[in-house]
């Protein structure tokens, strides 16, 4: 019987692989006590209750997994371009982005197709990184609050900038932010109420334009009253040539 | 001395009776060898082993006694419900059982079922996306075949077992053995997928595509409709009217030779002065 299943599986199976290795799924049993030998090329003997008691040997339901290569095969933002290769859980793999149509297996002859397309002259790729476009959504979307003294007299400087990003969470460095185009100094609590726009560049090639508001900081009885939500309120434009952009960028409702 | 002769007689006869199989009885002796193909790939073929480990090799050697004893894996008996041919289960089946928990406690009934869920799969050739039911093993099987129609088209129809897969897979072969209609829009596509598959059309003339995954009733309905085609009977009427025809036609034509004649020179005649 075997020997008939070799012969037209070799028939069936022109395509490109087989599976060498036997897949180990669900419920894998084991007879507790096996039947007795039969004759050769005779039948089996008659089964007692006793062969139909079975042990678990494996349950694949519950065992790990082994990881899916696939191929992108277009730009996918936060994963990466075009003929990428990942390898991902085949959960993820199978729906998030076999299914859509995003990534192809990596089969031999796909591998063997991408390669020959990433030999081509590239076409230059939109973003810098995978992660560019991620980065520059998340900055458009930030409220920068520039903490300055309302004590001593200050004027902007790419360094403060600096650190109020890292206080937000994003490691600028000094050389990436385009500081507006006036000098702004203080303390000057009308500048408590206005707002401008610093340019952060990602990779020395995305532009994004980020919402600046200074905030001034003094303790005890000078410190200035707490206000609800302050990030959402829409505020007026300290440079005038800067009122048309700001007013384009969406605001947190 | 007659009883022995008559027993004998009998045991002769015993040995040379063969029983009928289910392919020379009846209509059935009229299906043709492409649908013996399916059906041999279908039902004789044993599946491969999904809820045991087979035991490698012909023979063993007992550990203690030093016998050499034959290897003979017994597979375990698979149920399979109807549900079976509703999803895709990769070969998996519910197994009927018992269970010994305890050394000292007596064996409990048990049914070991599969793990289903509904997923979706992606057929290329079908052009088209499909909700189904399957077991872990099915999506594990897709992803080890880099694809649904590489895993229906390289698996025997023993190891797919529920009809949805073999009505799928009948319906994959025909779409290629057909170029790949459904991508018509996309000759491009339609090209590179075609590529992609036309290696299994091998395996198979469109004589075995056209009987292949059809059920035994289905199967028999075919032959007893293409027989009736076959022999459609010609309702009596309609020759008897032919042969009425002739006859007047052939009357007509006796009388009215010689007149008919003359009327065809005259014309001639007209149409040659003009």
């Amino acid at each position: 019987m075997f020997g008939i299943r070799t012969a037209l599986s070799k028939t069936i199976a022109n395509g490109p692989n087989l599976l060498h290795q036997q897949t180990r799924n669900t419920f894998i049993l084991k007879r507790r006590w096996p039947p007795p030998l039969h004759k050769q090329g005779g039948k089996p003997g008659k089964m007692k209750a006793r062969h139909f008691v079975y042990d678990l040997i494996e349950d694949t339901s519950v065992s790990k997994k082994q990881d899916v290569q696939v191929i992108l095969n277009q730009f996918v933002e936060g994963v990466g371009n075009a003929g990428d290769l990942l390898t991902l859980r085949p959960t993820i793999a199978y729906r998030d982005f076999l299914m859509p149509g995003l990534a192809v297996y990596a089969s031999p002859e796909n591998i063997s197709k991408f390669k020959v397309e990433e030999n081509k002259p590239k076409v230059e790729s939109e973003f810098s990184s995978p992660y560019a476009q991620r980065t520059m959504g998340c900055l458009s979307r930030l409220v920068l609050q520039i903490t300055m003294s309302k004590t001593n007299p200050w004027t902007l400087e790419p360094w403060h900038v600096k650190t109020s990003f890292r206080k937000a969470g994003f490691v600028v460095p000094e050389h990436a932010i385009t500081m507006p185009p006036v000098k702004i100094s203080g303390p000057n609590l009308e500048l408590q109420e206005k707002e401008f726009y610093v340019t952060v560049k990602i990779n020395n090639k995305e532009q994004v334009n980020v919402r600046c508001r200074i905030h001034h900081w003094a303790t005890g009885l000078e410190r200035l009253a707490w206000q609800k939500e302050h990030w959402k309120k829409p505020m007026e434009a300290l440079i005038p040539e800067q009122a048309a952009v700001l007013e384009s960028m969406p605001l947190q409702q | 001395m007659a009883s022995s002769r008559i027993q004998a007689t009998v045991r002769q006869l015993s040995k040379t009776y063969k029983k009928k199989t289910r392919f020379e009885i009846g209509i059935a002796s009229e299906l043709p060898t492409a649908y013996k193909k399916f059906w041999r790939e279908w039902k004789v073929l044993k599946p491969a082993a999904v809820h045991f480990i087979p035991q490698e090799g012909k023979w063993k050697r007992d550990e203690i006694t030093g016998e050499t004893l034959p290897v003979q894996n017994i597979p375990i008996p698979l149920k399979y419900p109807a549900e079976i041919h509703e999803g895709i289960w990769g070969g998996e089946a519910v197994i009927k059982g018992f269970q010994k928990r305890d050394r000292n406690s007596r064996r409990v009934p048990h049914y070991w079922v599969p793990v289903l869920k509904r997923t979706v799969v992606k057929s290329e050739v079908l052009n088209t996306h499909l909700s189904v039911t399957v077991t872990g093993r099915t999506i594990k099987l897709i992803n080890d075949h880099y694809g649904f129609d590489h895993y229906l088209l390289k698996t025997p129809a023993c190891d797919l077992v529920s009809m949805l897969a073999l009505k799928l897979k009948k319906q994959i072969l025909t779409e290629l053995m057909n170029g790949c209609p459904r991508h018509a829009n996309n000759p491009e596509k339609q090209k590179s997928v075609y590529e992609e598959y036309k290696t299994y059309l091998s395996s198979y003339t469109p004589e075995e595509i056209e009987w292949y995954g059809l059920t035994w009733y289905e199967a028999l309905n075919k032959v007893a409709k293409l027989k009736e085609a076959a022999n459609k009977p010609v309702p009596l009427k309609h020759m008897y009217r032919k042969k009425l025809i002739e006859k007047l036609q052939e009357k007509e034509s006796q009388s009215d030779s010689s007149t008919s004649d003359i009327a065809l020179v005259a014309d001639w005649n007209i149409l040659t002065y003009k």
